[in-house]
């Protein structure tokens, strides 16, 4: 309810640490490097990335780790001027680009931004290639986003 | 699967800013559904609920719900998921044995919080949250492109969906008034506000307050409760990964295994020809189409082609569905409240011919990740 006198106002605000675990501290140390890095299935064979404890098809701990090129495939994408916000809605001045992209030999695809490109040229199976932030410190953030190869 | 009968139902009329206390609501909800059968709160024997601590800006909220829900010095459960999950529960606490009356309710109230905007606490905090891309509207928008890019459907196919179930909510007096829409054309669909794209405002579930409540009992007491209880012949229930990337978002692979699992229970070979209704909880109109295929009621990719209105040769909510009145934690309940009533012949206005045995449906996650189905059976034949 929106009421004036018939609502109290309260902020639920609490700090939490999130533990990685060692294969994702492994992917972000790669990310500080601007390198991908990621684990795969000794049973399956199957690539993920980010890496993951457990396989969810064979339910086995994967162990081996597998460097990823910086190149991939937009696999599926959206845009959208709302702002993504925990706190309220707003829109954005800018209409931001949202895709899944593949990198080349990994099965799972990540939701990262899109850049240097217009709404009306993404196109599913498009080449892309990562943009780094200029001084990547080891966060999911040190990935700026995807552009399309050869400047679409 | 011994037979566990539905013996009453309250939902209380969905309202965008329903001017009561989150209490209140619920209680006109648990307190009807009791009424309904001719119980007393004394005869209940547990207590189930779906609320969920993000949406009440409380932990353990359920522990502020206790008189309002009916579960004052009584046993007493809750889950944070779908109404429709906390209908299983009940169901199995009725089918151990040890308990004879189930009491579940479902409840909450968006106007009170911004849903799209908690529903990004529900990311990987360790990789989504950070990057910050995922909500109801974008995860809407990955699956229904997902979706037409597969099979070639056009949005206004999918905006079709949104047509039949804002009309189909306008014949519902327990639709949410925001979504009975009696005129609405495919272009108004397509030129609503885009959400996030292809996604547009119409096409999409908005959240708005209410609450839902029903009443389980065991084959034995349901028919000493009321002349025609609706059964529960079967129900499964089946996740998969939480990660959109990982998954192919055309298809429901976790929705057409827990379909399998409850028609095996409930017997049924071809849901084509044995099933009269579904109701189902589609958050956006593509979802609607995804989750008919999975059921089995058409090849993949060819949903838009069924024949799903009211008179049609499979109603799909002919309620309006979650379109229709989307109230997280109770609209799974209200999906199984709605077959229940096509099922009695109560559904005025809205009525599907001769409809005996329904399927309802509940979900959780982004791009229903965990789907739950319901065999509905009534004593026609």
């Amino acid at each position: 309810m929106k009421g004036e006198i018939l609502t109290t106002k309260g902020a639920v605000r609490a700090e939490f640490d999130f533990w990685v675990g060692l294969y994702l501290d492994k992917f972000l140390d790669g990310l500080e490097q601007k390198k991908f890095i990621g684990n795969k299935c000794s049973k399956c064979g199957k690539v993920y990335i980010p890496p993951r404890k457990i396989c969810g098809d064979c339910f086995e701990h994967i162990e081996e780790y597998v460097d990823l090129p910086d190149i991939g495939v937009l696999t599926n994408f959206t845009f959208t001027k709302w702002a993504i916000s925990e706190r309220r809605p707003r829109q954005s001045k800018n209409i931001k680009m949202i895709g899944l992209v593949k990198l080349d030999g990994a099965d799972s695809a990540m939701l990262l931004p899109i850049l240097k490109t217009e709404p009306e040229n993404l196109k599913i199976g498009m080449k892309v290639q990562v943009v780094w932030s200029e001084k990547p410190q080891g966060q999911p953030t040190d990935i700026k986003g995807f552009k399309p190869i050869g400047g679409a | 699967m011994e037979k566990v009968g539905i013996v009453g139902y309250y939902q209380v009329k969905p309202e965008t800013d329903i001017q009561m206390s989150r209490p209140e609501m619920i209680f006109y909800a648990a307190r009807g559904a009791l009424d309904y059968a001719g119980l007393k709160r004394d005869d209940l024997t547990t207590v189930i609920s779906a609320t969920n601590d993000y949406y009440d800006g409380k932990t353990i909220s359920n522990c502020f719900t206790v008189e309002a829900g009916g579960a004052y010095l009584k046993d007493e459960s809750k889950v944070e998921m779908d109404g429709a999950h906390a209908v299983n529960y009940g169901l199995m606490r009725c089918l151990s044995g040890h308990h004879k009356l189930a009491l579940v309710w479902g409840a909450s109230q968006p106007s009170t919080f911004y849903y799209s905007c908690i529903r990004v606490l529900e990311n990987d905090p360790t990789f989504d949250r950070p990057i910050n891309l995922l909500n109801d509207y974008t995860a809407a928008a990955l699956g229904m492109r997902a979706y037409m890019n597969k099979f070639g459907v056009s949005v206004e196919d999918i905006a079709k969906v949104g047509v039949k179930n804002h009309k189909n909510a306008a014949k519902n007096p327990l639709a949410w008034n925001e979504a009975q829409l009696p005129d609405i054309t495919v272009e108004d669909i397509l030129n609503s506000e885009m959400l996030s794209n292809p996604v547009t405002k119409l096409m999409h579930a908005l959240p708005c307050d209410g609450a839902t409540a029903l009443v389980l009992a065991p084959e034995g007491l349901a028919k000493k409760i009321i002349d025609d209880p609706v059964w529960i012949t079967g129900v499964g229930l089946c996740q998969e990964t939480y990660y959109l990337g990982d998954r192919d978002l055309s298809i429901s692979v976790s929705m057409e295994k827990a379909a399998q699992k409850a028609y095996k229970l409930a017997g049924i070979n071809d849901p084509r020809k044995d099933i009269d209704v579904v109701e189902l909880f589609e958050h956006s109109a593509y979802e609607e189409l995804v989750l008919a295929e999975a059921l089995g009621l058409c090849e993949k990719g060819k949903g838009s082609s069924l024949s799903s209105e009211i008179n049609g040769e499979i109603p799909i909510n002919p309620s309006g569905g979650n379109i229709g009145a989307f109230t997280p934690c109770a609209t799974g309940i209200t999906r199984i409240i709605e077959a229940v009533k096509q099922i009695q012949g109560e559904a005025k206005g809205y009525q599907v011919k001769d409809a005996n045995r329904a399927i309802a449906h509940g979900q959780i996650g982004f791009c229903a990740q965990n789907n739950i189905v319901f065999i509905l059976e009534g004593g026609k034949r």
